[in-house]
């Protein structure tokens, strides 16, 4: 399929709207919010980009990552 | 002791008072004494819907003021065993009455009935919070269309601020022949999004506007909505009951058709 299917957009758009809501911020401002942690945190732990992940819940944001293990 | 459910969505339109009727019907078919409250103050529906409308006398608001007693405004439904409806009022707005007062007389009923289900309001203002005042859980409403969804997920977080944990969620509309070609959200998509219990999902039936145009219940008529409802109010009851298939009854329906079509 060349063409995405509406749901695909229709859900991608809706995890933006429901995650700038939860927050009150702009989808913008959550980009930073990902960014700015992911710098913090890489400070002190040792993980890439694509380990590294932002979900943000009515009542909680989640931080998860996984790390590399030996 | 009673139990108080809320029927909200945010976003007006997606289901609630055909839902409310309808699990109230449920409940009482399964043998519950249920009293259904029409919260919307100055829309009142819920009457229309449940085909009732020629038997108010008193409302919410006169009982609320004292201009009544809360017995002579509740309007027995002849069809349902112990079910009864305590209608909204036409002309007043929703400042006619306080959360504090919408909590004292679902407290009171209480004593009187199993379920008390609360029609809520579209919208986040007064109306919404006189309607959740009372509510010991919540049933929240919403179709697989993004607008439903982003305002159900607005009311979920408001219910949680208030002290409501205890909510699930209700999917209305299914088209399974669009979520098939990937032009609908699928149940799990939506629940995904909203990350709370579902406690039923609707098939968009035509049985549904059919039932509103006779003023009765989809429950009292043999569809799939109807069934849904009643898996429903079996749910709310504690019952542990499968979700039913959206997808093999259309087929059989289109096929049936189909058939008819080319005879």
């Amino acid at each position: 399929m060349l063409k995405k299917s509406s749901v695909f957009v229709a859900k991608n758009r809706l995890k933006a709207l429901v995650t700038s809501d939860r927050v009150k911020c702009t989808p913008d401002s959550y980009d930073k919010i990902c960014r700015e942690l992911y710098e913090t945190l890489s400070k002190y732990v040792e993980f890439t980009e694509e380990d590294f992940k932002v979900e943000i819940f009515r009542t909680q944001i989640l931080i998860s990552f996984s790390g590399e293990e030996e | 002791m009673g139990e108080v459910i809320v029927i909200t969505s945010g976003k007006g339109g997606v289901g609630k008072t055909t839902t409310t009727a309808n699990i109230g019907a449920g409940l009482s078919e399964a043998g519950k004494k249920v009293v259904v409250i029409d919260t919307d103050l100055g829309l009142r529906n819920l009457d229309v819907v449940m085909g009732l409308e020629n038997l108010i006398v008193y409302n919410l608001v006169d009982v609320i003021e004292g201009s009544c007693r809360l017995k002579q405004a509740l309007i027995r439904d002849k069809r349902y065993e112990n079910l009864y409806l305590l209608p909204s009022a036409q002309t007043k707005d929703k400042s006619a009455i306080s959360p504090g007062q919408m909590k004292k007389l679902t407290s009171e009923l209480k004593e009187d009935f199993d379920y008390i289900l609360l029609d809520c309001p579209a919208g986040i203002e007064q109306g919404f919070h006189n309607a959740i005042a009372g509510a010991d859980r919540a049933l929240v409403v919403t179709t697989p269309e993004v607008s439903a969804i982003r305002d159900a997920d607005r009311i979920i977080g408001l219910l949680e601020k208030s002290g409501l944990r205890d909510n699930a969620l209700i999917i209305n509309r299914i088209r399974m022949d669009m979520v098939r070609r990937g032009d609908m959200m699928s149940v799990d998509d939506v629940t995904e999004i909203l990350s709370i219990p579902l406690i039923g999902a609707l098939p968009d039936d035509e049985h549904v506007v059919i039932g509103t145009n006779q003023g009765e219940p989809v429950i009292g008529i043999d569809s799939l909505a109807g069934k849904a409802y009643r898996n429903i109010s079996r749910r709310i009851m504690g019952e542990d009951v499968p979700f039913m298939d959206l997808n093999s009854s259309h087929k059989f329906f289109s096929k049936l058709s189909g058939i008819f079509r080319k005879g």
